[in-house]
């Protein structure tokens, strides 16, 4: 079975970057596991695979548009965004433990915690 | 150009800092280790997803359970890219996943023990997770290109993952008691194997660190984990079950009792709690999905 190189552009006006391979009979269904596999968090606005060993242009861009690369329903949980405030969150029940006095206080690092 | 010649120019290269793809010519060495260390992390990934996969039809709400669905894919997925950039290296995937399934090859010792209750899932997600990312990131500077590239992936991932577990932990420590115990008891039942996980020191000549496929030796790497998570997990008023456990401000570094090895090589010899159990469900899955595997070898290839 072949071996397909993986491309991605993370904005459109990136070049094509290598970022993976994957293995499948023919380029449909390589084209199907590249974006399964390396694009399913929008990483990026397009994909593209190619045969391993072939010429640089013999590359085969995906039809998702970009805007529906990663899905196109409420998935957020799958990214950073949906936890924005965790760190924030971490400081601010932190300060309401150590007002109840469950803070373990030991010396630490420097600048570590929370 | 002789073997040893051709040897020490690669040597060179590594030295300069310089990155090896697939098909560059490489000493039979370091092809046998970046193998045996990448198929050994695939193994992780696709091993490491079933104790988590065990709470999905327990998550406490939806949103938790889509969470813990997504995460648990993402591991798998890991799996299947880093057995691809392993199978570069020489061995077939079918070849690395039979070995697994049939306990001929390891797999990384924090995922054979069993997972009692949700507080559990909190500590895979950002204790495990934690201990993983720190390992990982280290190998972003790996000599090994497609090895690289891949960890860029799984580390974009694996923060995402230890966003989620730290916010499962802070609901469970800043709820009822009964929550904060369920947290604690889990970092007691789970603190050992997360030590072990950093592995015993490392040894004087580590082929792996010499070739630049790991940059970092065990015990820093243990450092790191310990001033990141343990002023964090003590700030939450939990406690780590190591009475040892301190940070000398004179040394700048963590003192910490060794923990049981022998218990340790125990668990990768694959006598874990759950190894057997879990070997069988991924052996069942592969026996029943050869069909899939064929089907695909037997698609002729489209005629140009």
């Amino acid at each position: 079975m072949d071996v397909w190189d993986v491309l991605g552009k993370r904005t459109v006006t990136d070049e094509w970057t290598l970022v993976g391979g994957v293995k499948a009979p023919d380029v449909e269904m390589a084209l199907l596991l590249a974006r399964e596999t390396h694009f399913r968090h929008k990483e990026g606005v397009a994909y593209a695979v190619r045969r391993r060993g072939e010429a640089a242009d013999a590359l085969v861009p995906g039809t998702w548009p970009a805007e529906t690369l990663g899905g196109v329903t409420d998935r957020s949980y799958r990214r950073q965004e949906a936890y924005a405030g965790v760190g924030a969150k971490l400081k601010r029940v932190a300060a309401q433990l150590a007002e109840r006095g469950l803070r373990i206080d030991r010396p630490r690092p420097p600048g570590s915690g929370s | 150009m002789t073997y040893q010649e051709r040897v020490d120019a690669f040597r060179a290269r590594i030295d300069a800092g310089e990155k090896i793809e697939a098909g560059d010519w490489m000493p039979d060495e370091y092809r046998q280790a970046a193998l045996k260390f990448i198929e050994m992390h695939a193994n992780s990934e696709v091993m490491g997803a079933l104790p988590e996969r065990e709470w999905i039809p327990r998550a406490p709400t939806l949103r938790r359970k889509l969470s813990l669905t997504a995460k648990v894919q993402d591991e798998v997925g890991h799996g299947q890219i880093l057995y691809r950039v392993a199978e570069d290296l020489g061995k077939s995937r079918e070849q690395m996943f039979d070995d697994l399934v049939n306990g001929r090859t390891k797999f990384h010792n924090v995922f054979h023990y069993p997972t009692e209750s949700w507080g559990d899932v909190a500590v895979i997600g950002w204790l495990i997770d934690g201990a993983a990312l720190v390992t990982q990131k280290a190998l972003l500077d790996a000599s090994y290109a497609p090895y690289v590239r891949a960890m860029r992936r799984i580390c974009a991932e694996e923060s995402l993952h230890l966003r989620h577990g730290e916010d499962i932990t802070l609901e469970l420590v800043s709820g009822s008691d009964a929550q904060r115990e369920m947290f604690q008891d889990a970092v007691n039942r789970w603190w050992e194997p997360i030590m072990h996980f950093f592995g015993p020191p490392s040894k004087a000549r580590d082929v792996l660190l010499e070739w630049g496929i790991k940059t970092r030796t065990n015990e820093d790497l243990r450092q790191e984990f310990f001033s990141t998570y343990v002023p964090k997990l003590w700030d939450l008023g939990i406690s780590v079950p190591d009475p040892e456990l301190r940070y000398d401000e004179a040394a700048g570094e963590w003192i910490w009792s060794e923990p049981n090895w022998d218990g340790f090589w125990q668990v990768v010899r694959g006598n874990g709690p759950m190894t057997a159990t879990r070997l069988g469900l991924r052996k069942g899955m592969w026996d029943t999905h050869a069909w899939i595997r064929e089907a695909f070898a037997g698609i002729p290839p489209k005629a140009a």
